[in-house]
This record gives C-alpha cells, structure tokens and sequence, in this order.
C-alpha cells in the first residue's frame, strides 16, 4: 500500500472512531502545490496524500489548535502527519508543555528527503522523484525516521551515508569579525519584517510576540537595520536549544535571508556546550534548567 | 590595587569606551559599593545598572546596549551557589556563552561581552575586572556593531519654510 493510501485509511479509521476531531496532513491544491490540509470529515479523508513536496511541518499548527479552552477544559486531540524533522518539534512542545502526550495523534512517516522548490510543482501523488534536488536540510540529516510516533507508515531504512557538510556555517564561522558583520547587515537589510520565520516555526508559539508589542521599551517594531538585526539575533536566541532544524524559516521567507544559519550556529554551540540536541526526548532544553552536576561551569 | 587609574596615566589615545554594567543588587552592586567605600580606584567608563539578579539580564537587553553604542557590555553576578534567588545565575552562566557564540557569530568580537562573577565582599575583585575589562575594549577601539541608518533621501529632508510662503496654507491657523 502506497504512503498515501495507508495515511487517508489511518485518518479515516481515527475520524470515524472520534479518536481526534481534526487530522492535519498534506493535500495537493488546485494549481498543483503541495499544502497543509485540515480533515475533520471522514468522507474527506481522499484529500489527504503524500508526496515529496510535502515540506510544510505541521507540528506548526498543534500549540494553537490544542490550547485550552476559556474555561480550561482541554482541546480534543488531533492527529498530525509527520516527517523526521517534524517528529522532533513534537518532542519540544512536550517538554514545553504546550500539549499532553494523549492530545496528538501522531502518523509518522519515513522520509525519503523533501525536494527543493517542489511544493511549487505539480508532483505525482507516491511518485519516486530521482534525479530532482532534496533540500538542503535534507541533504544533511542524518534521519529519516521519526522518533515518537504512534503509527508509523513506510519501512524502516537505514540512515543515509553521505551527509553534506556544512559549507556555508564554515566559511562563516571563518571570516574576521568585520566581514562577519557586513555579511550579516547585508542579510539583516532585505527583511521586510513579515514575520513569516515566525509564524512558520513550531517553537514561536508564544500568545504575544515579544517583538511585536507595541509597548516595549527596548524592542522595537521599527523596520530600522539595528531592529532588524535585533529581532533576527533575538529570536534565533529564543530557539537556542529549541530549534529542530526544519528549517521552514528559512523557506518561507521571501527575501531570501539565510535565517537557518543562525540557528544551526546555535544548535552546535549548545551541543558542544550542553551535550543536548532538541528534540530527542521529551526534556526541557539546557537554557531553561539550573546547572547540573555533569555539567561545566564557566 | 591593580586597577588603572585612567587613560592619561597609561599614555593611551583618547578613546574610552562606553561600558554598560549589569550589577546583581545582592552581591556584584555592594562590592561596587564596598570598592567606593575602600577607595579603590575604578576607570568611570562603566555605567552602572542595578538589576535584583544576573538572571534578569535578558540578552534583549544586551543587544539592545550594543545597538545603542556600547563598546563592551559587562555582566556581574554572584558566584554559583551564592545567589539570593538559588538558581538565578546559573541561568546567566549558561545563557550568556551562547549569546556571546551569537553575538561573534554576528560579528561582534566576542571580547566585549563579559560575564563575571563578584561577592560582597570583593570590593578588590570588582574595581580589578572592571580595569581589566576597559584596559581590553581601549585595545580593541571603538565598537562597530551599531548600523548606522542611511540619509534620508531629499525629498524627505526638512528644509525649512522657503522664505515668503504662506506659513499656514488652507487658511489654518
């Protein structure tokens, strides 16, 4: 049975037992583009499909969607189709408590490799895509099986051999503090502040931006260079320790600014430091806890 | 006493860099205060700010300090274990290092972010680092990291009412 059947058979099985009110998954949309699809019918479960243009991380959508009612009462669980990457934002927000493990349904499904661009294309539905670029972070991750799942569709494979190496961190991390600046300030000038890093990342989740209130006394909303450094620096620093590396910040972003850069930096800056990478297990990240035993000390 | 008396006396060029200070109130604000009242001499570069703990030290505040022209940023709490609120500056000790791993990575030498530690009781030890932290940044010269904004294109520039125009046009008054 292909991905795509076996997804819209577990969705139909879990809608129509009520087991979850809303299945979050992937549909192809009128002009072909592969989008985020919300099926709370059983009858319309034959939206849902899989394909290598399935980039979007779902888990995005799981913070707002199972927050609790006025009246505290918990949401009704759902159920989310995930990849590698996306397994591990579900961890986070378990560590976080922004939802119960018995909230989530999790369809988990082995990932072959996102392609580049192509939620931009018309893909053949299970369609095998050789020879077409995989995203970069597909290129280097070392993962294709999700690590919490409550089902789990695809055979398990092996991890791939060749992992790209991190060129572009590299020769960042080699230039001189001035050249490092200018690359920066040069990226930093194109952001439009659409915040769509934002609203595409599963960790921002917080009710009010704190970079978006309009009574701050030392955060601007300002579309200044400073404030933009500042917002980008700023919340690259708030998923220190959090970020998964999905890297759909990066993606959305319409100018292009390689915001995954600063996010990867930090996410081997706390593994060298911390010994921790996000997402693994469901524990609070090292920035939010009190020094340990094991650890050093500065 | 090892602190510098000031730049004169070093024979150094007139840049003085502007040091913003994050002092706990518990520990790092009355060792400062202990070196006032053992008249120990500290360079005046540091610009003193009394926080109730290192912990409160958000890294927004400390890039907010250098985008507005800090040339070092200096972050004094008390030693791990003694802290007023138990667990507060084991907070800072591990948040600070990666804001400075930001920080560099953006572009900032990592020299002019520094975290210490400072009892009461170090009168000493408080007008020592802040020597030593003013003696690194007068080495280093003055911080770029601030962008400056670009001039206003003319047709924005205010120049002023050209001289016999109508001061207020529409009849307003």
């Amino acid at each position: 049975m292909s991905h795509t059947a076996s997804i819209r058979a577990k969705a139909r099985e879990l809608l129509e037992s009520g087991d979850v009110t809303c299945v979050i998954g992937y549909e192809v949309g009128p002009r072909g583009w592969t989008r985020p699809a919300f099926i709370e019918n059983p009858e319309e479960v034959g939206r849902l499909v899989w394909n290598q243009a399935c980039t979007h991380n779902l888990t995005t959508y799981l913070p707002g969607r199972l927050r609790p009612g006025k009246n505290k009462e918990p949401a009704k669980p759902v159920a989310v189709v995930v990849k590698a990457c996306d397994s591990r934002a579900i961890q986070v927000l378990l560590a976080e408590n922004q939802f119960t493990r018995d909230q989530v349904f999790v369809i988990g499904v082995v990932c072959p490799g996102i392609l580049s661009g192509a939620e931009r294309q018309a893909i053949p539905e299970d369609g095998p895509q050789d020879g077409a670029p995989l995203q970069a972070r597909c290129r280097r991750c070392p993962e294709r099986v999700p690590v919490v799942s409550d089902t789990l569709i695809g055979e398990l494979v092996a991890p791939p051999t060749a992992i790209a190496e991190e060129d572009e961190l590299s020769r960042l991390s080699g230039l001189n503090p001035e050249q490092r600046l200018a690359y920066w300030l040069e990226q930093f000038d194109r952001c439009l502040r659409c915040y769509a890093c934002r609203q595409a990342c599963p960790m921002c989740n917080c009710p009010t931006c704190l970079f978006e209130r309009d009574d701050s006394l030392w955060l601007g909303m300002g579309t200044g260079l400073n404030e933009k450094r500042a917002f980008h620096l700023g919340r690259a620093y708030h998923l220190a320790g959090r970020c998964v590396g999905c890297d759909e910040c990066e993606r959305v972003c319409p100018m292009n600014i390689p915001i995954s850069h600063l996010n990867r930096m930090l996410a081997k800056e706390v593994e060298a430091a911390f010994g921790y990478r996000a997402g693994l297990a469901p524990v609070p990240g090292p920035l939010v806890t009190v020094i340990d035993r094991g650890e050093g000390r500065p | 006493m090892t602190a510098s008396p000031g730049p004169s006396a070093a024979g150094l060029a007139a840049f003085e860099p502007k040091i913003l200070g994050f002092l706990c109130t518990w520990c790092s604000y009355t060792g400062a205060d202990l070196a006032g009242t053992a008249r120990l001499h500290y360079p005046s570069n540091l610009r003193a700010v009394r926080v109730p703990c290192s912990g409160r030290v958000a890294p927004e505040l400390i890039l907010r300090a250098f985008d507005q022209g800090a040339d070092g940023v200096l972050v004094l709490g008390c030693h791990i274990g003694e802290c007023h609120y138990d667990n507060g500056n084991h907070r800072t000790a591990k948040r600070v290092p990666v804001l400075k791993a930001l920080l560099s990575f953006a572009g900032l030498e990592p020299e002019r972010l520094r975290l210490d530690w400072v009892s009461a009781s170090e009168g000493e030890r408080f007008a020592r680092l802040v020597g030593e932290f003013t003696e690194a940044l007068r080495l280093l010269g003055p911080c770029t990291w601030r962008a400056s904004a670009p001039p206003l294109p003319a047709s924005l520039t205010w120049v002023g009412i050209p001289p016999g125009a109508d001061p207020a046009p529409g009849g307003a008054v």
